[in-house]
């Protein structure tokens, strides 16, 4: 088993606002497997959601991938684009950064989809909630009964203006086919709609929001996608719902195989669901490993710290304990080249002020840490003073929320 | 009054896009141009015949013209030129085309500016007062928004001029009267006073006040359920008080952004009810562009001038209402309206 | 509430406001200067035909039973004598609605067919020369009056530039004024419409009546349109642009559907929903930009019939006019507001 099917190394995001660039996403690695859930977990701004997009190519201007490679197994493609992008392909993969844009489109749907946070906001409020399943429906059907396409899709699905404009009159020139329908309506029963066939003609203000979280999960599921990408997908939900929410995406996830990446902030979340993990800070991963690894064999002290954050269940009338200081700022020329955690870090040396490299740590394979305490203990003789950062710490904070709104 | 904020994010505005700038530069011009009309003049405006010895007005250069005379019993074909002495040329009753441009633009941007202050004396404190007390007064109001909307602004307009008449208000020129003092140059023979299309104003305050008042009362509405307010009232503050010290204030910034998109439209209203020859002045653009339409394809200038006038005046503002839109977001309906 | 309670209410609101017309219209009559027997006969009739018609008329009685009288009248769909032509006001309106209402739909359509498409482009390539060159058209449009424009329109592709248009060919100046409408000079009738034109096709299948009529109407109609393409075309945009940043634009995006359907079939519809309704307010201005451009170009519809009855001050004349014009506004903007509950889904119809 343990195939990659996704292998992101040494991504960039950038996003160029007024108040200067912002780094959301730096020199970030990661790598998933064929039919496992990774987590990403973070807090608001740590360039989650980010990194989503950018697998999705959803990153709008001001913002900009400005380095990397995101490559994507997938056979079929990398012998339709050989002869045309050879720098693209590495084996089965295929990097999807340097083929063409409409290349990059044609797998929405179909290789990579996508749930998000918000499912009253993720919807049209001005069209059903089937409409809106037939349309991923469509696409991926479309794409697959092109014959040029068989073997792998380079073009994304083509509609043209006039066909929109006839098709007011004609039926037949409709995006949107009957057989479409149907299947929005097998495929709401799928996620456990109650009477389906009834509320796919309603509108999404209609619907609760855990039912509609449900029927963004099967819009998701439309184009049977290798990869799902689970945005946050319950925090905007009430916690007796969450639950249910995250079983349907497990038992999904079981019966069809396919890969999720669980983006979210709840560490309670993570354990139920994942394989393996990434925790984010600041744009980088700061450590990765199995459940295990980070559960158990945590290195980095802002693991540490996020699963002290949590409340646990077992040592009830425990305290919180919250990480203190400030969320990092994520303007370039605030950041400087530093471990970023360091001001905020309880364990911080003087080696700190470099930037520590990615450190294999105890535990699994790849079990990774970007901390030095990876590979040397905590020395308090070499600790920092507490007020090292302290001019560094005024007026930050927002930054973040401009790249990342998790 | 006028936050920080909503400063800092004028400011911010203005610095960052190109539009804001255009206008503020454009509008100055005009505004200079107007108040200054007697000093950049070169003829009274209103002095008719400065044509050709040979009977047709000056062209301005570009548009020199043919025309047939009787010279002594002989039809003959005459050329005539462009004179420095009418730099844009003389009308069709031989009035000098520059210095009636000067003095249109007084026109406009007066009765813009009276206008929309008539207006906002009726409108603000008529919704401001119906949005905080509510109840029939509100009510009333609202419908009688409904009735006057269902007037196309024009039509109200040529209806209310039915009834006020077209009559001209004659006030000193300020700045013709103080040349007694100041020597600025100004040529002899300016207008001693200029003539301002006095029902033209009363009309389209008449028909732009409930603009105002539909957005003072829609303020007054929500700012009555401010705590502030609330708190004042409790402390036994007087309604007319609260009104006067914390609903105004507080709903000053759409009614500015409305304002100035309003003059834009008075400006076209006055235009089209000068066009219309109901104005009451001639000293008019729109009356101007009338003037030239019987002769626009042999005297073009005539129509084509006052014209750019018009067009220049209502970007200008419109670009200044754009701006204080941009930045103060105020989403106020009547903002996207014109004549 | 169901779709035909709706109507029922929003109609009676309706009958409300054309109640506030007919008063206002009245009430400005009221105070107007001058005697309407007068402006009735003329400067030179006598004292004692002025007072006859005084009698006949009812305006020596009270204000409120000359109210009452108006008010009676209207309700039995008598709008009254012209005081100037003593033709029937009703006949004289319907007579001229034909010419107004091809002149506002054909500047409509224009303005829509340009406009929406323009605004998305100008969105979706947001600060890319299609976007400045847009936001330049839309402000010069929204910024121009349009008497001045069509007399520009003529100068430069009649006068300057030789485009035939009806009657630009002949040299003399008055043709200007005079040729370019839609008046038979000589009979003072005027030529076929837009429903002569198409019965002309189904008569004897010739398109001649309605190329002619095409012909006349373009340039009224890109005229009068050019300040409601611009308008349009300002609020798709920066409709567009709030409506592109919202979250369902970008799921849709990770759906793989079409450019084209993301642009108008998901975020248009939404742009729509206000843009109908600022349409709707502004069928008011629409009906005084058509007094404008039918004064222009002499286009024999209601605005033109309304300067002349108010060169005179043809009250009876003015106030059927304007009461039609209300009436239009009103039925109007009870459509839109049913429009805009299909638009909306999430608007009921309460």
């Amino acid at each position: 088993m343990s195939e990659e099917i996704l292998r992101i190394s040494d991504l960039s995001a950038r996003f160029f606002t007024n108040e200067g660039q912002v780094n959301a996403v730096s020199n970030l690695d990661l790598t998933v497997e064929r039919g496992e859930v990774f987590g990403i977990v973070g807090e608001s701004g740590s360039g989650k959601s980010v990194t989503a997009l950018s697998i999705m190519d959803l990153i709008d201007s001001p913002g900009e991938i400005t380095d990397g490679r995101i490559e994507y197994r997938n056979a079929d493609l990398a012998e339709a684009v050989a002869d045309t992008h050879p720098e693209a392909v590495d084996g089965e993969f295929v990097d999807l950064l340097s083929i063409p844009e409409d290349a990059r489109k044609s797998l929405r749907g179909s290789s990579f989809s996508m749930i998000f946070q918000d499912p009253m906001s993720s919807f049209n409020p001005s069209l059903t909630v089937g409409e809106q399943i037939a349309e991923a429906v469509e696409v991926q059907r479309r794409a697959t009964a092109n014959p040029r396409s068989t073997k792998a899709r380079t073009k994304s699905v083509e509609y043209s203006l006039s066909s929109l404009v006839l098709s007011t009159v004609l039926p037949s020139r409709r995006f949107v086919t009957e057989a479409g329908r149907k299947r929005a309506v097998e495929l709401l029963d799928m996620v456990g709609i109650p009477d389906p066939a009834q509320r796919t003609d309603e509108y999404p203000h209609e619907y609760s929001g855990g039912m509609l979280q449900r029927a963004m999960i099967a819009q998701a599921l439309a184009g049977e996608p290798d990869v799902l990408i689970a945005d946050e997908p319950t925090t905007a939900l009430d916690v007796t719902i969450q639950a249910q929410v995250l079983d349907i995406l497990r038992d999904l996830q079981e019966e069809t195989g396919m890969t999720i990446v669980l983006i979210t902030h709840n560490l309670g979340v993570i354990a139920r669901m994942c394989d393996r993990v990434g925790v984010m800070y600041a744009g980088e991963v700061v450590e990765r490993g199995t459940l295990g690894d980070i559960f158990q064999r945590q290195v980095h002290p802002y693991t540490a710290g996020l699963l002290g954050s949590i409340p646990d269940i077992e040592s009830v009338g425990g305290r919180l304990e919250p990480i203190e200081g400030n969320v990092p700022s994520l303007l370039d020329h605030e950041m400087g080249d530093r471990c970023y955690f360091a001001d905020r870090c309880p364990k911080a040396m003087e080696e700190c002020l470099d930037k520590p490299p990615d450190i294999s740590a105890e535990g699994s394979e790849d079990h990774v840490a970007k901390c030095v305490l990876a590979d040397h203990p905590y020395d308090p003789a070499r600790a920092l003073p507490d007020d090292h950062f302290e001019e560094l710490t005024v007026g930050q904070g927002t930054a973040g929320e401009v790249a990342d709104d998790d | 009054m006028i936050s920080n904020r909503v400063k800092s994010n004028l400011r911010q505005t203005f610095r960052n896009s190109l539009l804001p700038k255009v206008g503020v530069l454009l509008l100055a011009t005009i505004v200079l141009m107007a108040v200054f009309a007697p000093v950049l003049a070169t003829h009274d405006p209103t002095r008719t015949g400065y044509f050709h010895e040979n009977g047709g007005p000056y062209p301005p250069p570009g548009f020199d013209y043919t025309t047939t005379v009787a010279q002594g019993g002989e039809i003959g074909e005459v050329r005539i030129t462009a004179t420095s002495e009418h730099l844009l040329g003389t009308n069709t009753v031989g009035q000098d085309v520059y210095s009636r441009f000067l003095y249109g633009a007084r026109v406009s941007l007066l009765v813009g500016l009276f206008g929309v202050s008539l207006a906002l004396v009726i409108g603000v404190p008529f919704g401001l007062v119906a949005g905080y007390y509510g109840g029939r007064v509100d009510d009333g109001l609202m419908r009688l928004a409904d009735v006057m909307l269902a007037f196309p602004s024009l039509v109200l307009a040529l209806a209310l001029i039915g009834v006020f008449g077209q009559q001209p208000i004659r006030i000193p020129d300020p700045i013709v009267m103080g040349s007694e003092y100041l020597d600025l140059g100004i040529a002899s023979g300016m207008p001693e006073s200029i003539p301002i299309p006095g029902s033209v104003t009363v009309v389209v305050a008449l028909v732009t006040w409930v603009w105002f008042a539909r957005v003072s009362r829609g303020e007054a509405l929500s700012l009555r359920n401010e705590e502030y307010v609330k708190a004042a009232k409790s402390m036994g503050e007087h309604n007319g008080a609260i009104l006067l010290k914390h609903v105004l204030p507080n709903s000053v910034t759409p009614i500015i952004v409305l304002a100035t998109i309003q003059i834009a439209v008075i400006i076209l209203i006055e235009a089209s009810l000068a066009y219309l020859g109901f104005s009451g002045t001639t000293l008019s653009w729109g009356y101007e562009i009338e003037r030239g339409q019987d002769v626009l394809r042999t005297r073009p200038w005539v129509s084509m001038l006052p014209g750019i006038g018009i067009v220049l005046s209502v970007i200008s503002v419109n670009l200044l209402g754009d701006w204080f839109r941009d930045a103060l977001d105020p989403n106020i309906e009547g903002s996207e309206r014109g004549a | 509430m169901s779709m035909g309670k709706f109507l029922f209410r929003r109609t009676l609101q309706g009958v409300f406001v054309i109640w506030g017309v007919v008063t206002a219209l009245f009430g400005m009559r009221a105070v107007s200067p001058g005697d309407p027997a007068t402006l009735m006969l003329g400067q030179g009739a006598t004292r004692n035909l002025i007072e006859r018609v005084r009698e006949e008329e009812g305006l020596n009685e009270p204000i409120y039973v000359q109210y009452f009288d108006y008010v009676t009248d209207l309700l039995q769909g008598d709008l009254g004598y012209s005081w100037r032509s003593e033709r029937e006001v009703e006949a004289m309106v319907i007579e001229r609605i034909p010419a107004t209402i091809e002149l506002a739909v054909a500047a409509t359509v224009i303005a829509i067919l340009i406009a929406i498409p323009l605004g998305v482009i100008s969105a979706t390539r947001r600060d890319q020369p299609a976007d400045y060159g847009a936001t330049l058209f839309s402000l010069l449009g929204i910024s121009t009056p349009n008497f001045w424009l069509g007399l520009m329109l003529v100068l430069v592709l009649g006068v300057w530039y030789g485009i035939p248009y009806p009657s630009l060919g002949i040299s003399s100046d008055l043709s200007v004024r005079f040729g370019i409408g839609f008046i038979d000079l000589p009979t003072g009738r005027r030529g076929a419409g837009f429903v002569e034109g198409l019965m002309a096709i189904v008569r004897d299948g010739s398109f001649d009546e309605l190329l002619t009529w095409l012909r006349h109407v373009t340039l009224p109609a890109i005229t009068l349109g050019t300040y409601f393409t611009a308008l349009i075309t300002r609020l798709t945009r920066s409709g567009m642009i709030d409506e592109i940043g919202k979250a369902y634009v970008t799921a849709t995006e990770a759906k793989g559907l079409p450019g084209v359907l993301i642009r108008y079939k998901h975020v248009l519809r939404n742009t729509m929903i206000p843009i109908v309704t600022v349409l709707g307010l502004q069928m008011g201005t629409l009906m005084g930009g058509a007094v404008i451009t039918e004064t222009v170009f002499n286009w024999p519809g209601l605005g033109l019939r309304l300067i002349d009855a108010l060169s005179i001050r043809d009250w009876p004349l003015m106030q059927g006019i304007i009461l039609f014009v209300a009436l239009m506004f009103v039925v109007i903007n009870i459509v839109v507001d049913a429009l805009y509950t299909y638009l909306d889904p999430r608007v009921s119809v309460e």
